[in-house]
């Protein structure tokens, strides 16, 4: 009986999906075609979804919550405004949003001469906002943890926080310490909050709405800071074997003297180091939201080729990018626990020791 | 190509907000965890080897326990054995004193009844004796008066002295 029940209840789950596709479809196509004249820009629409913005969309609505803008003119002068008053095209103080050339959908300024200039923007975006709002969230997490804690020497947390323990201990007790050994104390600070800020930021990432919704892992200028960050920490705290190693590395001589070839490599290797941390982190939090954004817009796309064809497409694009969005979970708890092993591993390796080696 | 180029504007707030919440937790919320955490680990590893302790201490005693409770049969057994004999050479012991004892008061018995057997016949010798000479008496007397008769007692009398000698 159960088995039949399930049959039904599957059968039930597949004729809705089919209507709500036929029906989304048959929406869309009206909607289609009238933007047939622009054409549907598809790459505009996933840059746009990709894309910090300067307002926030809700859900549901076409209301936009407008955020501050704040840019410095070419004269040295800054500006402080909502960003409501950028919309539909307006300029405003000389400011206004473009939509060609380098700095689409960017603040560009208007000087003396009626040109466009990009200034410093330090405008609180969709982006810094959700940056925010993550650290928010964190500490709004922790700080009761941490407290709760203090009260509670030698129990193990319930719940939630048993919930968050289990992810403290596989990156404190599972990926820190045995890497680390005697250093874990002193650099796991840093890598529990990379590893959950990271974590946090790739959820918000796949609430696709109003408190979510910024592609911030998927952002090459926030892989860029945390992987700098790590980059700082690996060599502000590497050992002074580490360095000897990396200018003065144990070669026969030919290969440092006349031309420093080896210390070139191994100076290279630091760097390399944080430019793969950044572009792994980036390019795979982008890839996830990517492939979500081109399966939902395929069903656009095929609309050219009837009914029948969008249909299909449609019932094919949604499964495909719940499975892929099902995955792309995953990958947010990998991404953000391969970021911290990394980052642990580099910082390990300029833990080194002189009377290690001589061990060896 | 925008989606590759990095914002100052992002970064510099990104720099900002991750310095400032590393400060915080960095501070009040990760040593206070780590060491918790690092505390319960310790104390459970604690009272894992704790119980193992336990366990074998239990198993030394449970074994010392049988092996005293061995020894103590075995001991129990030998006292017993001890009490047996004792009791054996104890019974043996009064059954010899007994015999003795009792053989003692039979032999005193045997002489005071030899010496009353003696004391007795010496008694009824002596009063048979006396009936005998009272009767010979009395015989000797109605005899005499006659005196063929005590021609012929004093013949044979004579006759068994001649041949006594």
């Amino acid at each position: 009986m159960p088995k039949l029940s399930n049959m039904i209840f599957r059968r039930y789950i597949l004729v809705l999906a089919m209507l709500l596709s036929i029906s989304f479809t048959t929406a869309t196509k009206a909607s289609a075609h009238s933007e047939e004249e622009g054409g549907l820009n598809v790459k505009e629409l996933i840059f746009h979804h990709l894309l910090d913005s300067y307002e926030w969309e809700l859900p549901c609505t076409h209301v936009k919550i407008p955020l501050p803008i704040i840019v410095r003119d070419y004269q040295g002068e800054w500006h402080l405004f909502s960003s409501s008053r950028l919309a539909h095209g307006e300029e405003y103080e000389g400011f206004k949003i473009t939509h060609h050339g380098d700095n689409s959908g960017k603040v560009v300024g208007i000087n003396a001469e009626g040109e466009e200039y990009r200034p410093l923007d330090f405008s609180l975006t969709k982006n810094v906002t959700e940056i925010m709002l993550a650290a928010i969230l964190m500490l709004l997490i922790f700080l009761p943890m941490a407290r709760w804690y203090k009260k509670n020497p030698y129990k193990a947390p319930r719940k939630f926080f048993g919930g968050v323990e289990l992810l403290i201990e596989m990156i404190y007790g599972e990926v820190i310490k045995p890497i680390l050994g005697k250093d874990a104390k002193k650099f796991a600070p840093y890598l529990l909050t990379v590893f959950f800020f990271i974590f946090i930021i790739n959820l918000l990432g796949m609430i696709t709405v109003f408190p979510g919704g910024a592609n911030l892992s998927g952002n090459i200028a926030v892989t860029m800071v945390l992987a700098l960050m790590t980059f700082l920490v690996i060599n502000i705290f590497g050992t002074k074997h580490y360095w000897k190693d990396l200018i003065w590395p144990e070669v026969p001589m030919f290969m440092k003297c006349p031309i420093p070839l080896m210390p070139v490599i191994e100076i290279f290797g630091a760097l390399t180091k944080p430019m793969a941390l950044m572009i792994r982190l980036f390019a795979n939090m982008m890839g996830g939201h990517m492939i979500t954004l081109v399966l939902v817009c395929l069903i656009f796309i095929f609309s050219a080729f009837g009914l029948a064809v969008q249909s299909g497409t449609a019932v094919f694009s949604v499964a495909f990018a719940l499975f892929m969005g099902v995955l792309h979970l995953l990958i947010c708890l990998i991404q953000a626990y391969v970021f911290t092993m990394l980052s642990t591993i580099f910082i390990g390796l300029a833990q080194i020791h002189e009377h290690k080696e001589e061990k060896k | 190509m925008e989606l590759f180029k990095p914002e100052l504007g992002l970064s510099f707030w990104l720099l900002v907000v991750f310095v400032l919440l590393f400060i915080v937790t960095a501070k009040y919320v990760w040593p206070a965890i780590v060491k918790s955490v690092d505390e319960r680990a310790d104390l459970i590893d604690k009272g894992v080897g704790y119980a193992q302790e336990a366990k074998k201490q239990l198993e030394n005693a449970t074994e010392n326990a049988q092996q005293l409770l061995v020894d103590a049969q075995r001991q129990q057994m030998e006292i017993l054995r001890e009490a047996t004999q004792m009791k054996n050479r104890i019974i043996e012991e009064a059954r010899s004193a007994a015999t003795a004892e009792a053989k003692k008061v039979m032999d005193a018995a045997a002489i005071s009844i030899e010496q009353a057997r003696k004391a007795s016949e010496e008694q009824f010798r002596a009063e048979v004796s006396g009936f005998a000479l009272q009767i010979a008496e009395k015989l000797v007397r109605k005899e005499l008066s006659d005196d063929k008769s005590q021609k012929e007692i004093i013949e044979k009398m004579l006759e068994q002295l001649e041949k006594q000698n």
